[in-house]
């Protein structure tokens, strides 16, 4: 028995539900998105149709169903030093002042957030990025850094955690030489250090909930997740982002994201042909 | 050591899904046809945490192996997630019915089969 297809009403209605869940955003050509995505929630939940699963969401307050709509409706696509360029403004440009101020004793601990690690490629490639930095920069160590992973999805979470990866994931944007330097093989598992792993820690985080409990950052990495919000939430979270930052600290996108029209608090900067924010709120 | 079985026409695929499996921690078995499946299933059932069905397979298709699984009081426990095309989405509802706990369309990228494969076993943070 298949479900009745969905009705403009019921797609409004779910799409504000997404909306309210996660931030995700969609236009009306995302009709057959929803509609795809969760058929197979309803019939897990033997919903006849888009209103009656609509109902039902509503009326259940354990986070299990949002949980899996969240789930149907997000990608976790990510690769190792994706975009390249955030990882050179890292070492070339922000890098070397953190290190000078954290040696003049002006600071002395540097926050990051990597703040939708999907299964934890961004947030290792910022470790490995800091760890590299520190062997040609000996003032400096890697246990002056903490970075913090936080994403919505409990299992990309435990998959980031777990720093455990296949051929095929590890082989993405990886250089051979950090990859020998920075995991271990087991058969076809390479699994990353454990000095990695400690400059990392996962938890899990909705970009909607209040950021202020996360404390202060020098540098946000926000990849590859804005771009399915709205830019009401957009401006919600860059404002949110802007306040968490140290005076004069970073934001970091990505390549196919901007902050025009977006937000005033952010002076974009160059480097080469990348480009960074940096902080204007003091 | 509790083990996720693949049952898959394409020995790419399963090896795709054997690797990952790997990443998770969990044992591997595989099985190129549904005969094959019920049978290592039958020998196997106790350390079994998920079957990874593909959907089109000749002879016997995912559909008829997970509606054999659902009908046995004992296997009907093992949680099953389907593999499947765009193409058969309307079928995968009817899977969804049937008992299967979760579904990945192909082609998908590794990060994704990742995670699915990981909710699937009831893996989260
Ligand atoms: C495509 S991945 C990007 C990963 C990484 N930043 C990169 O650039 O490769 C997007 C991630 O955003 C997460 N996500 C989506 N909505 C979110 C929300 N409201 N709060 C936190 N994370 C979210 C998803 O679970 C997914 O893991």
């Amino acid at each position: 028995m298949m479900a009745d297809a969905i009705s403009a009403t019921e797609f409004r209605l779910l799409r504000d539900l997404i909306e309210r869940l996660c931030g995700i955003a969609l236009g009306d050509e995302k009709t057959y998105l929803v509609e795809t995505r969760l058929a197979p929630l309803l019939a897990e939940n033997g919903c006849q149709d888009f209103g009656a699963f609509y109902r039902l969401v509503s009326s259940d307050p354990s986070p299990q169903l949002r949980d899996k709509i969240v789930d149907a409706m997000t990608t976790n696509e990510t690769l190792w030093f994706r975009d390249t360029h955030p990882f050179s403004i890292l070492r070339d440009r922000l890098l070397p002042q953190l290190a000078a101020d954290l040696s003049q004793g002006s600071r002395f601990r540097i926050r990051i957030w990597s703040a939708a690690s999907s299964t934890g490629q961004e947030p290792y490639s910022i470790a490995m990025t800091i760890h590299e930095f520190c062997r040609s920069n000996p003032a400096v160590r890697p246990d002056q850094f903490e970075i913090l992973a936080t994403d919505i999805s409990p299992s990309a979470l435990f998959v980031a955690k777990l720093g455990r990866y296949d051929q095929a994931a590890i082989a993405r944007g990886l250089p051979e030489p950090l990859r020998d330097r920075y995991f271990h093989q087991e058969g076809h598992v390479w699994t990353v250090n454990d000095e990695l792993k400690r400059m990392v820690t996962f938890r899990k985080f909705n970009l909607q909930d209040p950021m202020e409990a996360l404390g202060r950052f020098d540098i946000v990495f926000l990849r590859y997740v804005a771009i399915y919000f709205s830019d009401g939430f957009k401006r919600q979270i860059y404002g949110g982002i802007a306040r968490l930052l140290a005076p004069e600290g970073h934001l970091i996108i990505s390549a196919v994201e901007s902050l025009r029209g977006i937000s005033e608090d952010f002076q974009q900067l160059t480097h080469g042909s990348g480009s960074y924010y940096q902080c204007q709120l003091s | 050591m509790k083990k996720v079985l693949s049952v898959d026409d394409s020995g790419v695929m399963r090896r795709i899904i054997g690797r990952t499996v790997e990443v998770l921690g969990y044992g591997f078995l595989e099985a190129a046809n549904g005969v094959e499946a019920l049978e290592v299933i039958a020998r196997n059932h106790e350390e079994i945490a998920l079957v990874i069905l593909d959907v089109n397979m000749p002879e016997m298709n995912g559909f008829e192996v997970l509606s054999r699984l659902k009908a046995d009081p004992v296997l009907k426990a093992i949680p099953v997630m389907m593999l499947t095309t765009e193409a058969d989405r309307p079928r995968i509802i009817q899977a969804i019915q049937a008992g299967a706990v979760n579904y990945l369309c192909k082609p998908f990228q590794a990060d994704d089969l990742t995670v699915k494969i990981a909710e699937s076993l009831g893996e989260g943070f």
